[in-house]
């Protein structure tokens, strides 16, 4: 039996600023358990892969409890777009919040998706990082515009909490310091 | 020089401490093997063969004698008297103790010093002509440019753990000695309807596939330069190979899509962030060139007569000095010298704390304290008077440090190699030696010329055999470490040079091919000599350099020559056992 409970029975997620524990539960279509059904029950809580999401789009954006969007590190996430539209742009209802995978932190690809969610396709909702999160990403992943973020075992959400302060200065200008995406104390920008 | 403002000193403190807890946690238990390798080579630490290696940038490979003073400290407090000038303009440390690094790089960090991105998968330290600022055919200063980069690639949260390590060079002389094409990112500063902007090569590098860059944009204009490096990285972070290491360079995923279709999908990537808040203004380039101290020549230097040619006249060691490791200046009256770190018995690159401390205050006399690190793993003093020269060479002559070889076959680049490194096939550091015996009579040398010749312990080519007239590199044959040789390469063009860019005559770079079968180390000295004989005999002046022969005439020539007769050998037939590998 394969555990669909994403989160953990203790606090290892930091969103915005605060540690709270994740309780979403992922739904996937592949799995057994979901046998002959096409998306999960209208609840609060449900995380859908982004095929389940194009597949089911209409259906899903029509529930009364939006659900989470998991994003793979190689998935084409112009699957977000409204179909055919041709344009990048997010569609806001119905979706709860949008995480990435980070299958290995060193895997960068997801602070690039990140980038482009965030600037290209309009999408101002809660963008989560979830998987190999170590407290010594959060500050870069904060940057590229991630506001909540599913810690690993054994890295203590308060640390990665504290580690966002680790560097109150940035260079580079179109990633705003993290004075300015999280509740903290501002710190001076580059120039 | 460029001088630290409060921002860049409070990064590089800030990092200081992330570094020293990181380290806390790891020897604690809180981070993993795997979760601290990555994050420790972020920082230029690796675990080698026999302690960790400690890589320390110099950015640009500009250096001022208050610096180089704290790395002799350095070397002498935490490692064994000696540093290694690496072929990326930076210094390396080989017997620190893991424990002890948080406080080097806390030391290192009162003089504006730092091993950032020193290694990892992430932009590495940024490289450029070594007479940047002070060459006589120089078109565009590339000193604030590359500040510009270095500044945008430090901690950068986008580009932190990207497919592979990524490296920039920047060239901005007529004559590409940063060698813009074999890097992942090379830039040719030039001017164009009176502005300044970059040729953008992509894609090139050595190591296992070598590859001469594609030019994929002819001119983008300095306040794009930024937003073209964002669109550039951010088109190889999301769709270079992560599944295989070997093809994880950029120059890979330039060759699968083609040049052209890289550059298209660049294209649309940059019209959606160009003009954005990266875009590079006029205060951001004057609040940099601002913080550039440059020396105040006197302008009476130009006045005296030059002794130079006088004293050469009567003393051919000086003569010969003179010629070789003493170099133009755009300002009268002044040169920039080479120290050699390529002395007969001495691993390449390679100096003592003395050395440095003896350096650092020459450099404090004759060179308004500043120096250079070349990628050829050599210092440069970088603005001398030149009735102050007769004078720095005798000085020199006694540290060891005035070999005559610049530019000649002894003036090896090379790798540590086996005896350090815990990725070598093959030790590199006999093979120059032996080589340099080989070649000791300095009549003989000057008459065979420019020759570069590099060495590589193993395929990563950190020795840049790819590019070297004559290149050497260790390969691993069951166990036995064997030698594989190539001629033809060479990291520039120059004026008119098959594959050289019209338009600046930089580029031009060419990767050299393999002669046949490998040789045990012990043959390596006859091959050279007799590549060299060849070329001897059939140059068509002492003008044609050994490079040039081996274009105008093919390799078969050289071939035949080294392959004809049976090569002496006293290992037989095998090669030497190839040293315990440790791998990292």
């Amino acid at each position: 039996m394969i555990d669909h409970v994403e989160g953990h029975g203790w606090p290892n997620m930091l969103r915005d600023g605060a540690v709270v524990r994740d309780e979403t539960r992922l739904f996937d279509a592949q799995d057994t358990q979901f046998a002959g059904t096409l998306t999960p029950p209208d609840e609060p809580g449900w995380v859908v892969t982004l095929s389940t999401w194009v597949a089911n789009r209409e259906a899903l954006r029509s529930r009364k409890h939006p659900v989470g969007i998991k994003v793979q590190p190689d998935d084409d996430i112009s699957g977000l777009s409204p179909s055919h539209s041709g344009i990048r742009q997010v569609e806001l209802q119905g979706i709860a919040f949008i995480s990435i995978v980070f299958p290995v932190y060193t895997d960068g690809r997801g602070f690039s998706l990140a980038q482009q969610l965030r600037h290209e396709y309009g999408w101002l909702g809660e963008l989560r990082a979830v998987g190999d999160v170590l407290i010594d990403t959060v500050h870069y992943l904060a940057r590229c515009g991630f506001n909540s973020f599913v810690m690993k075992d054994g890295h203590d959400p308060q640390q990665a909490l504290n580690a966002m302060n680790t560097f109150t200065r940035t260079y580079q200008r179109s990633y705003p310091s993290l004075s300015e995406t999280i509740p903290m104390p501002r710190g001076p920008h580059r120039l | 020089m460029y001088l630290y403002d409060e921002i860049d000193q409070q990064l590089v403190e800030q990092r200081v401490v992330q570094f020293a807890d990181q380290t806390r946690r790891f020897l604690g238990g809180q981070l993993t093997e795997d979760e601290f390798r990555t994050l420790r080579l972020q920082n230029g630490l690796y675990i080698q063969r026999h302690a960790p290696m400690l890589r320390v940038a110099i950015p640009y490979g500009m250096l001022n004698a208050e610096q180089l003073r704290m790395l002799a400290q350095v070397a002498r407090r935490w490692d064994r008297g000696y540093g290694h000038l690496s072929t990326r303009q930076n210094i390396q440390f080989n017997w620190p103790r893991l424990e002890d690094v948080p406080s080097i790089l806390a030391e290192l960090a009162t003089v504006q010093m730092h091993a950032i991105q020193t290694s990892g998968n992430c932009i590495r330290n940024t490289t450029t002509d070594h007479f940047a600022g002070i060459a006589p055919d120089e078109v565009v200063n590339p000193l604030v440019w590359c500040e510009l980069i270095r500044q945008w690639s430090m901690l950068h949260p986008e580009f932190a753990f990207l497919p592979r390590k990524f490296k920039i060079a920047v060239s901005g002389a007529l004559t590409d000695r940063a060698a813009v094409g074999v890097h992942d990112i090379g830039l040719q500063a030039v001017e164009q309807d009176g502005q300044v902007g970059f040729r953008v090569w992509v894609g090139g590098g050595m190591g296992r596939t070598p590859i001469v860059g594609k030019l994929i944009n002819p001119f983008v204009a300095w306040p794009h330069l930024l937003t073209y490096l964002q669109a550039t990285l951010r088109v190889y972070n999301l769709h270079g190979r992560r599944d295989n290491k070997y093809k994880a360079r950029i120059k890979i995923l330039v060759r699968d899509l083609t040049p052209a279709v890289f550059a298209e999908q660049v294209d649309q990537e940059w019209q959606r962030i160009k003009d954005g808040p990266d875009t590079i203004l006029e205060t951001h380039v004057s609040h940099i060139a601002a913080r550039f101290t440059w020396p105040s020549y006197d302008p009476g230097a130009a006045e005296v007569d030059d002794p130079c040619e006088a004293y050469a006249s009567t003393n051919p060691a000086f003569a010969r000095w003179l010629r070789k490791n003493v170099h133009g200046h755009r300002v009268p009256g002044y040169a920039a010298v080479t120290l050699s770190l390529k002395k007969s018995g001495v691993p390449p690159g390679d100096i003592t704390a003395d050395q440095m401390d003896a350096v650092a205050d020459l450099a404090d006399r004759h060179g308004f304290g500043e120096l250079r690190v070349s990628h050829e793993q050599n210092l440069i003093i970088a603005d001398v008077r030149r009735d102050q020269l007769f004078q720095l060479w005798r000085e020199l002559d006694v540290l060891g440090l005035a070999t005559p070889n610049i530019g000649l076959l002894t003036n090896i680049i090379s790798c540590p190699g086996g005896d350090f490194c815990s990725l070598a096939n093959a030790v590199s550091i006999p093979v120059v030696s032996a080589i340099q015996e080989r070649f000791e009579d300095l009549d003989h040398l000057f008459d065979i010329g420019d020759l570069d010749l590099n060495i590589s312990g193993c395929i990563n080519a950190c020795g840049h055999h790819h590019v070297g007239h004559i290149g050497v590199l260790g390969v691993d044959k069951g166990g036995e470490e064997w030698y594989q040789v190539t001629i033809g390469g060479r990291q520039n063009g120059g004026a008119g040079a098959p594959g050289s860019d019209p338009a600046v005559r930089g580029g031009g770079a060419a990767i050299g091919r393999i002669i046949g079968p490998s040789f045990a180390r012990d043959q390596i000295p006859d091959v050279i000599e007799r590549l060299v004989n060849t070329y001897l005999a059939r140059r068509d002046s002492e003008v044609e350099r050994f490079v040039d022969v081996v274009d105008r005439l093919g390799i078969d020539v050289f071939k035949a020559a080294v392959y004809g007769a049976p090569l002496p050998s006293n290992a037989g037939v095998g090669g030497a056992q190839r040293p315990e590998a440790r791998s990292d």
